[in-house]
């Protein structure tokens, strides 16, 4: 019992560890990407459709997303019989949100299109840093809602810091907190990640993510659907 | 890149303690430990200006005992490895360092002999002193042209940036004096200054130069002064801007616009945009220091509290909008401890340091002085700096404070009985506090010595009354004060040092014998973590550890309700055993590690657990019930709902009020909806989780997306069904869609759904019987008009529907509805009903459009939030929406029925 105890709770266990960096980072990275499916089974998703939903009050928002790997992303929110939409592509984006009281879409800066190509990835950070010439350190053990995590600090050429928590026994990305910059203003943004989930096409996903805007649950997911690209033009 | 160096170096008695430096190179947002373990106080550091990797910087060292640990360090590696360049001995610190930005191997270093006992200060001996490198600390000479003759006490100084030839020096001395130099600290010239320049050096610090004009330089002291002739003559600054709290430690300037700067003192942290003739409070930093903290029994019930150097303050635990800075009241005034609250409603009691004790009328906030006095059957009282203030756990209408005798009072101190002899070791050479302070006096009560630190009174026997003293005296009567035994030679035994500080003690709320304590004994330089439990009336005492513990122990809480669970307060944490103390875990979860729990309070009522800290404010943790009912059993299974208590129907005890017009930062408010709360073993990483909701007919009410973290989960049930559906096509939001009605008074079952297990509750829930705006038949009549809405919504919606779907049809060939007259007639007339049936052609929310659907949704809404008793024109206005669907119903059957025979869609 005496063992157990520390596990409960809003509690912890190991408070900062910095000193047990028993496993490399490498091995970390490398377990990580085989708890997520492993590299080959994503180099080969080039597009996908998730079809999602957030829940407000026990009202449901409706989410579309549209995917081309590193190309274009759309996604479609259909909110109280109202449905809005984001556009980011290599060159442009847009958001349209009726609900705020837009009429149509409106641009993004160059300058947002840029620091959110990123998004643009399907695949896991983890699989692309080295590429995009980003550089990962391992920070430490923390924890993150009772679960011991490794504490990774991932940095892109622009310096922008996005900080990964890793569960030491699934090796699942548990949390993730991020700093960007959106029309000049600093925004720090922390999402939670659960229900993994393996895919027919053999890639595990996250099936819900808690982020600043709630809870959303992705239902259904198609890997490698045909995706006609005129949908990632403003459509008012 | 930053580095940061920990521990208070203003070396009062009630300073924190440190556990060396630490750097980050992200700004902040990750640090690391980078040594100096031992060091307890860094007072400055100094980064190399071309090489962020060479640092500097100066350590007093430990404030209550001897340390080899003191001195000027440096490291060339970025902090990696530190080398001692400039010690003395093992009393004497470095207290400033200076470099010379035109030449940055020139440096200055102010080197501090200092010690504190717990019942003397002294500042000042041989070990003081003022040095130079111009080496860039290499070789060290000492400065001594146009001093005094030593020995010093601690030195202020600083160079202008502008010209760092020119320097300022206060230098604590027999006659502590303002030195002025022109050449680098070569020579000095004594200048003539004002008290508030020169009184307490060792604990006012801090001179400064404007970076870019060297004849003006801020002295923040006692009041905050400024000189516009290079330190000649000086001149306090003005509380135009508002008062500013005295005492000020810290200052910045900002080099490139020096007309703004912020100063640190004891009230928190201020902002001049004007070079420091009047100052704004910083109003958003939740960095109080509370040294106890209190409640009352009002719903919501109030948080009390004394902070050091800010007075006593009541808050509402929680309030409309939040708590904010203008939900908390002022009690009293100078450094604040204990305030308590009387049962009255009306009356609190606090105090300032030594005892200075008020009764306060919380009406009038007209405050009388009750604190007792010396007859002639005493000798001199002596008060604690932090002196106890408190009701009886098992008679509230008990009031005890204690000298070095403990007095009580039963008409809330307008009469006092002296109970007890003096319970101290009453050692008369811990006892001459006047001497004390050193080069300079410094007696404020914070030394005073051999007195009463901690009463308790047994929750289950007034007449049983215990109390700790600041000299290792534990002592206890069970006749109210008849007679007294001191235990303090067993817990010696049980291995805890002797003449500790008994910090708090905790008499048991299930057992009149059992008995927990903490002690404290870092004054001695001990930082061990002294707590002891005795199951016999004191007679034998067991100590517990654990390796969990970090700091010195400050409070131990027995649960009132499961006598197995305890919390302890440190300086360096909170903690919690499930098992009587057998074993603990440090509780984290937005408690930072190094926070300085000085007293902690479970609420009878509310059952939170109220933290009061050191440097970090108040926390109240809601509802620890859940933790309460953890055992063996519960913690091993994979997942376990614990029973939600009876559900009051309301939405919660507040509205918002409107935003927060004062600024500053504020707490959010407690759940008033109890929470549905569960245990997972271990996080669920793959698979959905679900909590649902369901009537007594089975019927699904809501379903709620449920955590999934390791540990006690909540679960936030808003009390309401599931929102209806929302027809597409509309312009406009539709509030109608996010809202149902409130549920009525029964029983409803929680099914929590993890991966393909399903784990079930029982939820009551009642009517609310304090709400006399809503009687059960009043909220019958809202739940029947809400879902009579609520059909209304849905036909309508329904409508739109389904005219959207022929309008659909209509177009799917494309080709035919261009040629097709008919068709398209068809589909404007459909327009035209939809058009009436929502809003389709709104462009701003500016320009509202409000249609039928608006118009049901509109008044659905406000049935769905009401909580008080329709008005009859809300129920006549429902009749009218009935009518007008009808009738847009009827037109669309018009036009239906008009093409019914010309259109095959």
């Amino acid at each position: 019992m005496t063992r157990k105890l520390p596990l409960l709770l809003l509690l912890v266990l190991t408070a900062f560890g910095f000193q047990t960096k028993a496993q490399s980072l490498e091995e970390i990275v490398k377990k990580h990407i085989e708890a997520i499916g492993g590299a080959e089974n994503w180099k080969k998703v080039k597009s996908m459709k998730s079809v999602a939903k957030m829940n407000a009050q026990g009202a449901e928002v409706m989410i579309t997303i549209y995917q081309v790997h590193e190309k274009a992303m759309k996604a479609e929110i259909s909110v109280m019989g109202m449905l809005g939409y984001q556009i980011l592509t290599n060159q442009a984006g847009w958001g349209y949100m009726p609900w705020g009281g837009q009429t149509k879409a409106e641009p993004l800066t160059a300058e947002d299109v840029k620091s959110a190509q990123d998004q643009l990835s399907i695949l896991d950070e983890f699989l692309t840093y080295q590429a995009k010439g980003k550089k990962i350190e391992l920070v430490g053990k923390d924890d993150v809602e009772g679960t011991e995590c490794f504490k990774i600090t991932m940095t892109d050429k622009d310096n922008k810091i996005t900080t990964y928590y890793i569960n030491t026994a699934d090796y699942h990305i548990v949390k993730t907190t991020s700093k960007s910059t959106v029309n000049g203003k600093e925004m720090e943004s922390t999402s939670l990640f659960s229900n993994y989930k393996k895919l027919d096409a053999g890639i595990v996903l996250a099936m819900n993510t808690n982020g600043d805007m709630g809870e959303m649950e992705i239902t259904s997911v198609e890997v490698n659907p045909n995706i006609d690209e005129n949908i990632f033009k403003p459509s008012n | 890149m930053i580095y940061a160096g920990t521990g208070e170096s203003n070396m009062r008695n009630s300073v924190s303690i440190g556990v060396g430096m630490y750097k980050s190179t992200d700004a902040g947002d990750n640090w690391k430990k980078i040594g100096m373990d031992s060091t307890e106080h860094i007072s400055r550091i100094i980064v190399h200006p071309k090489n962020s990797e060479v640092v500097f910087a100066a350590v007093p060292g430990p404030l209550w005992n001897d340390s080899e640990h003191r001195g000027l360090y440096k490291s060339t590696d970025g902090g990696n490895t530190w080398n001692k360049i400039l010690y003395k001995d093992n009393k004497t610190g470095c207290a400033e360092i200076l470099m010379d930005p035109s030449n940055p191997d020139i440096m200055y270093a102010s080197m501090w002999q200092f010690r504190r006992l717990p019942y003397s200060f002294n500042s000042g001996g041989p070990g003081s002193g003022l040095f130079k490198s111009t080496d860039g600390g290499k070789t060290w000479r000492e400065l001594s042209k146009g001093l005094p003759a030593k020995p010093f006490g601690r030195i202020a100084m600083n160079l202008a940036p502008s010209n760092p030839t020119k320097m300022l020096a206060i230098v604590e001395n027999k006659e502590t004096g303002l030195y002025i130099s022109e050449d680098g600290g070569e020579t000095w010239k004594s200048q003539s200054a004002t008290m508030n320049i020169v009184a307490r050096p060792f604990y006012f610090s801090t001179i400064a130069f404007d970076p870019k004009d060297e004849k003006r330089v801020y002295r923040p002291a006692f009041e905050f002064a400024y000189s516009d002739d290079g330190g000649y003559s000086f001149t306090n600054a003005s509380y135009e801007g508002g008062w500013v709290h005295s005492d000020m430690h810290a200052i910045w300037i900002n080099p490139n616009n020096p007309n703004l700067m912020y100063i640190g003192t004891d009230g928190g942290v201020y902002t001049s945009i004007d070079r420091g003739v009047t100052w704004v409070f910083n109003h958003a930093l939740p960095v109080g220091q509370f040294y106890h903290v209190s409640h009352d029994l009002q719903e919501p019930y109030n948080v009390y509290g004394g902070l050091q150097d800010n007075g006593s303050w009541k808050g509402p635990s929680s309030a409309p909008g939040g708590v904010s800075n203008a939900s908390w009241s002022r009690v009293g005034g100078g450094d604040g401890f204990w305030t308590i609250p009387d049962i009255d409603g009306r009356t609190v009691y606090c105090e300032w340091q030594g005892g200075n004790m008020q009764r306060v009328n919380m009406q009038t906030m007209k405050a009388e002085g009750i604190q007792p006095e010396r007859t002639s059957k005493e000798d001199k009282l002596r008060w604690n700096w932090n002196t106890p203030l408190l009701t009886g756990a098992k008679n509230p209408r008990n009031l005890y404070t204690g000298a070095q005798y403990l007095y009580k009072s039963t008409d809330q101190g307008r009469n006092w009985k002296r109970i007890s002899p003096d319970l101290t070791t009453n050692d008369k050479k811990k006892q001459d506090q006047e001497n004390s302070g050193g080069l300079s006096a410094d007696n404020t009560s914070a030394e005073n010595h051999c007195t009463i630190f901690t009463i308790a009174e047994s929750p289950l026997d007034e007449n049983i009354i215990w109390v700790g003293t600041d000299d290792g005296n534990l002592q206890y009567t069970n006749n109210g004060g008849g007679s007294w035994i001191n235990v303090s030679q067993a817990i010696a035994k049980s291995g805890i040092a002797n003449q500790a500080w008994v910090s708090s003690i905790e008499p048991s709320h299930f057992n009149k014998e059992t008995v927990y304590a903490t002690f404290e004994n870092h004054m001695y330089g001990d930082h061990k973590t002294y707590l002891a439990k005795s199951t016999d009336m004191g007679k034998t005492w067991t100590r517990i550890m654990s390796d969990e513990f970090t700091g010195f122990a400050h409070k131990i809480k027995e649960d009132g309700v499961n006598p197995n669970l305890l919390f302890l307060g440190t300086e360096m944490g909170l903690f919690s055993s499930l098992d009587g103390g057998n074993s603990w875990f440090r509780m984290k979860n937005n408690i930072p590690e190094y926070a300085l729990v000085r007293d902690i309070q479970i609420h009878p009522k509310t059952h939170d657990l109220i933290i009061g800290t050191h440097g970090r404010g108040i926390y109240i943790l809601d509802d620890i019930r859940a933790i309460r009912d953890l055992n063996k059993e519960i913690v091993e299974k994979e997942v376990h709902i614990f029973q939600t208590p009876d559900i009051v129907l309301n939405y919660g005890r507040f509205g918002w009020g409107g935003p927060e017009t004062s600024g500053g930062w504020y707490a959010g408010n407690s759940r008033t909806i109890p929470t549905i709360d569960y245990y997972l073993k271990d996080r669920v990483s793959s698979g959905k989780a679900t909590l649902e909701i369901y009537d007594e007919s089975g019927k699904l009410v809501q379903s709620i997306p449920a955590t999934v973290r390791r540990g006690i989960n909540k679960i936030d049930w808003n009390l309401r069904s599931t929102p209806p559906r929302v027809a597409s096509g509309s312009t406009k939001m539709d509030a109608g869609g996010f809202n149902a009605p409130m549920v009525l008074p029964g029983n409803y079952t929680a099914k929590l759904k993890i991966k393909d297990k399903e784990y079930t509750t029982k939820i009551k829930c009642v009517h609310d019987e304090n709400n006399k705006d809503l009687s059960v038949n009043d909220r019958k009549l809202v739940y029947e008009k809400s879902m009579q809405l609520q059909k209304l919504f849905n036909q309508v919606n329904d409508r739109i529907d389904s005219i959207a779907a022929i309008q659909k049809r209509l177009k799917a060939d494309t080709v035919k509805f261009a040629k097709n007259k008919t068709m398209k007639q068809m589909y404007d007339d459909l327009e035209k009903v939809r058009s009436e049936m929502m809003a389709t052609k709104q462009k701003s929310i500016f320009a509202d459009e409000e249609k039928l659907r608006e118009r049901i949704s509109d008044l659905y809404t406000t049935f769905c939030g009401m909580e008080s008793r329709p008005n009859q024109t809300q129920i006549e206005a429902i009749e009218v929406l009935e009518a007008d669907l009808k009738k847009e119903t009827e037109n669309l059957d018009r036009v239906m029925r008009k093409y019914v025979s010309s259109v095959v869609y």
